[in-house]
């Protein structure tokens, strides 16, 4: 499951627009993957570390 | 005031000295180049980093994802400044930066951005037209670079809701070249 999806699941109502705007998925293609590099959704809280495990 | 070395039209070179420490090159009877006493830089080839390079291979390009453009093939690289597909310029300035990134299928919109120092500098978007194969984004801007530690790179993203593919080739590309010493 990619971190989109994984963010998906946590928060259905995301539309994805607010991953060019309030939220930005990261890959720097280092083989380290997908991660947050910002969350600025005025509502939905930032899931943690846990819930994306 | 300055000294000034001139290519004249009847006596071949002149010149003329004073102590201000400006040295000036003419032709004819116009000025040529003025290399200041205290500031700025007079710039020749030798010094001015210029690098283009471009996808060797495909890459996939997850959904939603700002993902960093692997561009494996340098065409050129003037001063050993490309490495990883980061651009490290060794020489402080004014740079043009040029992106394009081509996505081979199932896009919906795709975004090229420009990144410097791991921010988004520059960016712009393209929209396949129905029926049509491919889409190629591009984006570029003037950046000033400290000539040690910033970099930069290429990043492509897209929303169509599924992994889609990067194309190798000239159409992902990065390109850049000093323009303007600091």
């Amino acid at each position: 499951m990619s971190l989109y999806e994984k963010i998906i699941a946590i928060h259905p109502s995301l539309a994805n627009i607010d991953f060019t705007t309030v939220i930005r998925l990261q890959d720097n293609s280092d083989g380290k993957g997908a991660y947050i590099a910002k969350w600025e959704h005025p509502t939905l809280p930032r899931p943690t570390a846990e819930e994306l495990a | 005031m300055a000294s000034i070395i001139t290519a004249t039209t009847t006596s071949g070179l002149t010149q003329s000295a004073d102590n201000s420490g400006v040295l000036q090159l003419a032709s004819g009877t116009g000025n040529l180049v003025t290399v200041p006493s205290v500031t700025g830089t007079a710039m020749v080839s030798g010094n001015m980093p210029a690098f283009s390079a471009r996808a060797a291979t495909t890459q996939s390009l997850a959904n939603t994802t700002y993902t960093k453009v692997t561009l494996g093939t340098e065409q050129f690289d003037t001063n050993s400044n490309f490495a990883s597909s980061t651009f490290t310029p060794t020489v402080e300035g004014y740079y043009i930066i040029t992106g394009s990134v081509i996505v081979q299928s199932g896009a919906s919109a795709v975004i090229a951005a420009i990144y410097k120092n791991g921010s988004e500098v520059a960016s712009g978007t393209a929209l396949p037209a129905s029926g049509i194969f491919s889409a190629t984004a591009t984006t570029s801007l003037v950046v000033y670079c400290n000539g040690s530690s910033d970099y930069i790179e290429l990043f492509a993203y897209q929303g169509s809701g599924g992994s889609v593919t990067i194309g190798s080739g000239f159409a992902t590309q990065m390109t850049g070249c000093l323009i303007r010493r600091a």
